[in-house]
C-alpha cells in the first residue's frame, strides 16, 4: 500500500462518516457533506495525476494496466454521479449514497494498489 | 450493517414526494405509490448500481483473458452482472411490471448467493476460482448476502396494491 492508498483511506473513511452521521441525523445533503465527497474526488485525482506521471517517468505496475485505469475511471465517476444524484433528491437517504462513495473509492483503491504492485 | 437499520427507521419529514407509506384511506392509489425509487430505494439501487457495474467489469475481465481456466465459475459471474444489472434498472423504474421483474431479480440474486456460496464451501474443485457469489459474497464484505434480504424488504414495503382490494372511485 502507498501514500495514495493511504490519503484516499483517510478521505475516504472521514467522508463516509460526515455523510452516515448527516444521514443518521435525518439531515439533507448540504455543503460539508457534498464538499467532503469532493474531497474524496480529490483524492482521486491526486491518484490520477501521480500515476500518470509514475508511468510516463517509466515505472511498470506488476498487474494488466487497462484494469488498473479502469478501475480508476470508474472510481473517478462514482463521486460525480453521487452528488448529481443528491442534488435531485434531497432527503437524508441522499446521505447515506454520499457515505458510500468514499468506502467504494477506498475498496478501489486497495484493488488499485494490489494491480500495481 | 448500519443499512440494515437505518432501512427500518420510519419515514422522513425532509421529503415532500412521501405521499404514500401510510395510504391514506379512501384515496385510490396514486401512481407516485408504485415506484421504489425514492428514499431508501435510492441508497439501495445505488449499492446495486456499483455492484452490477463491479461484477460486470470482473466478468468481462475474466471471461476474455482466462476463461478456460474455470468456465463454470465465470459463466456465473456473467449471470451475477446480469442479475444485477437487471435489478438495477428494475428498481429504478416505476410500474407494476418492473415490480416483478425487481421481485424475481433479488430472489433469483437470493438463491444464486446462497447456492453458489454453499457449492463454494463443498465442492471447491468446480468454484475454484472467485465469483461475486464465492463463500457467500466474503469478497465483497458479505454485502452480495445483505442486499437481496434489504431488497426484499424495501419491495415488500412498496408492493403495488393488490387490485381487487382497491376501493373504486
Amino acid at each position: 500500500m502507498d501514500a495514495y492508498f493511504y490519503i484516499i483511506l483517510v478521505v475516504g473513511l472521514l467522508s463516509s462518516g460526515i455523510c452516515l452521521v448527516a444521514g443518521i441525523l435525518k439531515k439533507a445533503p448540504n455543503d460539508v457533506t457534498i464538499v467532503s465527497v469532493a474531497a474524496v474526488e480529490l483524492a482521486l485525482l491526486v491518484y490520477l495525476v501521480g500515476s500518470i506521471v509514475r508511468v510516463s517517468a517509466g515505472e511498470h505496475m506488476a498487474g494488466e494496466a487497462w484494469e488498473f485505469w479502469g478501475y480508476l475511471a470508474t472510481a473517478l465517476l462514482l463521486p460525480v454521479a453521487a452528488v448529481y444524484w443528491s442534488i435531485l433528491e434531497r432527503t437524508r437517504w441522499s446521505n447515506f449514497v454520499l457515505a458510500a462513495v468514499g468506502v467504494t473509492a477506498l475498496v478501489m483503491a486497495a484493488r488499485m494498489n494490489q494491480i500495481w504492485y | 450493517m448500519e443499512e440494515a437499520r437505518t432501512v427500518k427507521s420510519r419515514p422522513e419529514k425532509s421529503d415532500p414526494l412521501k405521499s404514500h407509506s401510510q395510504a391514506t384511506p379512501g384515496q385510490t392509489p396514486v401512481p407516485a405509490k408504485d415506484t421504489r425509487n425514492t428514499g431508501p430505494g435510492r441508497l439501495l439501487i445505488a449499492v446495486y448500481a456499483v455492484f452490477a457495474i463491479s461484477a460486470t467489469a470482473r466478468a468481462g475481465y475474466q471471461i476474455l483473458s482466462k476463461f478456460s481456466e474455470a468456465p463454470l465459475a465465470y459463466l456465473l459471474s456473467a449471470f451475477a452482472a446480469l442479475v444485477y444489472v437487471v435489478a438495477t434498472v428494475s428498481l429504478a423504474k416505476p410500474g407494476r411490471t418492473w415490480f416483478k421483474v425487481s421481485v424475481t431479480a433479488v430472489l433469483v440474486e437470493l438463491i444464486g448467493v446462497l447456492v453458489v456460496g454453499a457449492l463454494s464451501i463443498f465442492d471447491s474443485v468446480q468454484f475454484p476460482h472467485e465469483t461475486v457469489w464465492s463463500l457467500f459474497g466474503r469478497g465483497y464484505a458479505f454485502i452480495p448476502l445483505v442486499l437481496p434480504i434489504l431488497g426484499l424488504v424495501w419491495l415488500y414495503r412498496r408492493r403495488p396494491e393488490k387490485r381487487p382490494l382497491s376501493p373504486e372511485g
